[in-house]
């Protein structure tokens, strides 16, 4: 596993300092997307051997959460962004 | 016999630790404040400033975040002054009863910190007036370098018990 990440804010930190959340890729259905759709959001992973986009929290650190694209073959760190900031396009 | 407890700093119980290369000593529980919010370290400097807290030392913390830090306590009015005086956006929480400050120093001070936390703290990466929120083996602290073989940690208040006694052991 990935054991470094470099924190946007903080810089290069172990994982230990981490929290991770699970995947930021999945879009949250609508409220009456119907139970097949809320159950797959909820509960279905697929576990690709390879690439993954994570939410992790910088628990003992800054306290902010990061995006984290890492791959889990090779334990390359490819990205760490900030969620929020990501999202807002910087502007928050 | 008294109801309530009384009041006491949490390490009082400790006496100050001068080893070979390292001295270590528990800070007076003056103020410490922490500030969050969308403001900058100058605009918060001039903000302690006006408000006659030029001796605290103000660290950041994190993105968008700050810790006041200073020897004397405050009073609720000096407190309540710099709260109103904060921009639009930025909150104040009063950690003086919640958070403990020790002081690190000697020749020795970085070769210990090293033992407990993974930051790199050699002078290129950590030169004096850089801070950073860390782990401390199990325990989060912020670190501060405050001098050249200078450093202070800001640790909750439950855990400064156990940070001393696990600094102290290291020391050794
Ligand atoms: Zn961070």
């Amino acid at each position: 596993m990935a054991s470094l990440i470099t924190c946007p804010h903080c810089g290069q930190r172990p994982k230990e300092e981490f929290t991770i959340k699970g995947d930021a890729s999945l879009t949250r259905p609508a409220p009456d997307a119907g139970p097949d759709v809320w159950y797959d959001y909820v509960y279905l992973r697929s576990n690709p051997k390879g690439l993954h986009k994570e939410y992790w929290h910088h628990s003992s650190g800054c306290r902010r959460w990061l995006i984290v694209e890492r791959d889990t073959v090779t334990h390359k760190v490819h990205s760490v962004t900030d969620a929020a900031l990501t999202k807002l396009g910087g502007a928050a | 016999m008294p109801d309530f407890p009384t009041s006491r700093p949490v390490l009082a119980g400790k006496s100050a630790r001068h080893g070979k290369g390292i001295t270590l000593e528990a800070l007076p529980e003056g103020h410490v404040l922490q500030v969050m919010g969308a403001t900058t370290s100058a605009d918060l400097r001039a903000l302690l400033d006006s408000a006659g807290l030029t001796g605290s030392a103000l660290r950041p913390a994190g993105y968008r975040q700050w810790y006041a830090v200073g020897d004397t306590p405050l009073d609720a009015q000096a407190l309540q002054a710099i709260v109103t005086a904060l921009p639009p956006g930025t909150y104040l929480s009063d950690q003086s009863h919640g958070r403990v400050r020790i002081r690190l120093s000697g020749t020795r001070a970085t070769e210990l910190l090293s033992k407990g936390t993974a930051v790199d703290l050699h002078d290129s990466a950590f030169s004096v007036g850089h801070t950073a929120t860390t782990l401390f083996g199990h325990i989060s602290v912020h670190l501060s370098r405050t001098g050249e073989t200078e450093f202070e940690l800001t640790v909750l208040r439950s855990f400064a018990e156990a940070l001393y006694s696990e600094l102290e052991e290291l020391a050794a």
